[in-house]
């Protein structure tokens, strides 16, 4: 289905002002700094322009949905929301969060929430940023399920795909108020195009990180390499607060007089603090420890725990970080002794 | 592949963050730095011996702490605390007629339906004495399924040990055998019974370790020592159980805080085999 860009923003600005069925519309807006090209998820408002394409947000979409700080006793009540914009590694990173947050018989009330009130619209990456590394991973920039709908620009337009039963009904709507019209091979044709030369453009730029995905081997290396990696690395744990897959919190007591009250926040395991139990006694009391964790936590522990590895290659950690360390060399240089030591 | 243990779920599963209100109504102040807080929960909560719940002062914050209490008793609530630090020191500030709150319970608990008929060990020192309170009275609560009980408890001092007024009813109990040790007795502090390492105690066991269930808690160090010296005994790495004190502070498995390599010490334990974690990482820290 292709649908005009502009038309498309129109609809999403009535549906938000509407607020009969969606109450809130949030949209990758560029900053207000002219010669930045960053991206951050904001409201829909009249005089802001959605920037949909692009590479991915600084936020990432957990922001929207786990909120770095929130109250979970008792459960708000949380709105309906269209969420669009969302690049392939953040939707990825939501898999993770469901199955951590949403298992079995324990629940996250808020998540749960969030997820369930929030229409997730995707958009393929037509660019790239420094710190991207998604075809590291096995990710890629676009998204191939778990949206409601995805957007792929052609020029003017978008094709868009429908991923879900919300999606579909949320399409139907869209072709009840505005012109759409029906995507050629062709145009299918050129979306492939453009996804491959994004990929292209990726694999030219990782080309000097390797990996071999023999992640297990990580825990073998002995503390000195680590020592190295993390030299620059102050524990300022803006790696974590940043990255969409790490949902590590603290529980406060917010209790009044009469009401028990709990507010869950982000907690970083960079932190000295994070496994410290009373009495002082801490399992990883020096930053190289803590930093080795994240890594461990990211590439083994995840693996045990979800069956799948807790990064998807945004790159957001590398460019938040004040050490300037590149996440993708410190897999690569660590991945290398690994296996050098076997 | 070792075999988690049995967990069962907190009574609000649509809301593991749920606060059910406690009032003390009563504390027995069990060494200068140990207080059994007695609980009486506004609604009945049923747990399994082993498993814990997350106590908290209004607006200060909470924290993990095992029953201490039979899991038979559900009206009420015994929860042993050492004040060591934050959130401990104000709990040890509460009075008579404060209400406090309760999350849970949740975790592992001890497998009792393995311990039918067997001769069980309970082994533990200074506030680890806690869980096994609960293990204690649980299993004396249906002794008729089991053989035996001994139960070894270590403290630093003799004004270190906990349950002074029960221990003499405990020692009266059928199929029981009760014996304590202390490390030292500083002077000035009377001690008739043994002094040495909880684990010296070793010596006067009279079962077969091959086929009986052991079950330790206590300090870091009194836990890594005790548990060598149990398997040096001969007892089984996969029924020798561990309760792991780590900082749990959601309590089902996604604040992540209690991570220990794969497990998490508050989904998968704080009940563990040896066989289970012996190969993880930081377990005795």
């Amino acid at each position: 289905m292709l649908i005009n860009i502009q038309d498309f923003i129109e609809f999403l600005r009535k549906t938000a002002q509407q607020g009969d069925q969606i109450s809130q519309v949030v949209v990758p807006v560029r900053s207000e700094y002219a010669d930045d090209t960053h991206t951050f998820f904001r409201p829909l408002t009249e005089s802001n322009t959605p920037l949909f394409n692009s590479y991915r947000t600084v936020d990432p979409a957990k922001f929207l949905l786990y909120l770095p700080r929130e109250q979970v006793f008792p459960a708000e009540q949380t709105k309906n929301r269209i969420l669009a914009g969302v690049k392939a590694c953040d939707l990825k990173a939501l898999e993770l969060l469901d199955a951590a947050l949403l298992y079995d018989q324990f629940t996250d009330p808020a998540y749960k929430q969030w997820r369930d009130s929030t229409l997730i619209i995707t958009s393929d990456c037509d660019d790239i940023s420094s710190s991207c590394h998604c075809n590291l991973v096995n990710g890629q920039p676009f998204a191939e399920n778990g949206y409601d709908l995805n957007l792929s620009q052609i020029k003017n337009d978008f094709l868009i795909t429908v991923g879900s039963d919300r999606g579909d009904k949320l399409l139907d709507r869209i072709k009840s108020e505005i012109k759409t019209r029906k995507a050629s091979e062709s145009q299918r044709m050129q979306v492939e195009k453009q996804r491959k030369r994004i990929i292209e453009r990726l694999t030219g730029q990782n080309k000097p990180y390797s990996r071999s995905s023999h992640y297990e081997k990580l825990r073998t290396i002995d503390p000195a390499p680590w020592q190295d990696e993390s030299m620059t690395c102050i524990g300022c744990g803006a790696c974590t607060h940043i990255c969409p897959t790490c949902y590590c919190l603290i529980l406060n007591d917010e209790s009044k007089a009469d009401q028990f009250i709990k507010q869950r926040s982000f907690d970083s395991c960079q932190y000295n603090g994070y496994a410290r139990v009373a009495g002082g006694a801490t399992p990883r009391p020096s930053m190289t420890e803590r930093f080795r964790n994240r890594y461990l936590c990211k590439f083994d522990y995840m693996v045990h725990n979800f069956e799948k590895i807790g990064c998807t290659g945004c790159g957001r950690c590398t460019q938040a970080c004040a050490g300037e360390i590149d996440f993708r060399q410190v897999v690569h240089n660590l991945q290398n002794m690994a296996i050098a030591v076997q | 592949m070792p075999v988690l243990l049995k967990t069962t779920s907190p009574q609000d599963i649509e809301n593991p963050y749920r606060v059910i209100p406690a009032e003390i109504y009563d504390i027995v102040q069990e060494s200068p730095l140990i207080r059994t807080l007695k609980l009486r929960p506004d609604e009945p909560i049923v747990f399994k011996t082993g498993q814990f719940i997350e106590l908290s002062i209004p607006g200060v914050g909470e924290g993990p702490f095992t029953p201490s209490s039979s899991h038979f008793e559900t009206e009420r609530m015994d929860v042993t605390i050492m004040k060591t630090g934050f959130v401990t020191n104000t709990i040890h500030q509460a009075k008579t007629g404060d209400r406090v709150g309760l999350r849970g319970p949740f975790g592992s608990h001890y497998p009792l339906d393995t311990f039918e008929g067997k001769n069980i060990l309970i082994l533990g020192g200074g506030c680890g004495l806690a869980p096994l309170r609960s293990l204690f009275l649980t299993l004396v609560h249906e002794i008729d399924r089991y053989n035996s009980i001994t139960f070894f408890a270590g403290a630093k001092s003799p004004k270190d040990c906990i349950y002074k007024q029960a221990v003499d009813e405990w020692k009266q109990y059928p199929k029981v055998t009760f014996v304590r040790a202390v490390d030292e007795v500083p002077a000035g502090q009377e001690w008739h019974e043994d002094v040495g390492v909880v684990t010296v105690l070793l010596n006067k066991l009279d079962i077969d370790p091959a086929d009986n269930p052991a079950v330790v808690c206590g300090p870091p160090v009194m836990m890594k020592f005790g548990a060598r010296d149990l398997l040096e005994y001969g007892f089984r790495e996969d029924r020798l159980y561990l309760s792991m004190e780590k900082k749990m502070y959601c309590g089902f498995g996604q604040c992540r805080h209690c991570v220990m390599g794969k497990y998490y010490a508050c989904k998968d334990g704080p009940v563990f085999t040896y066989e289970q974690i012996k190969n993880e990482e930081d377990i005795w820290e």
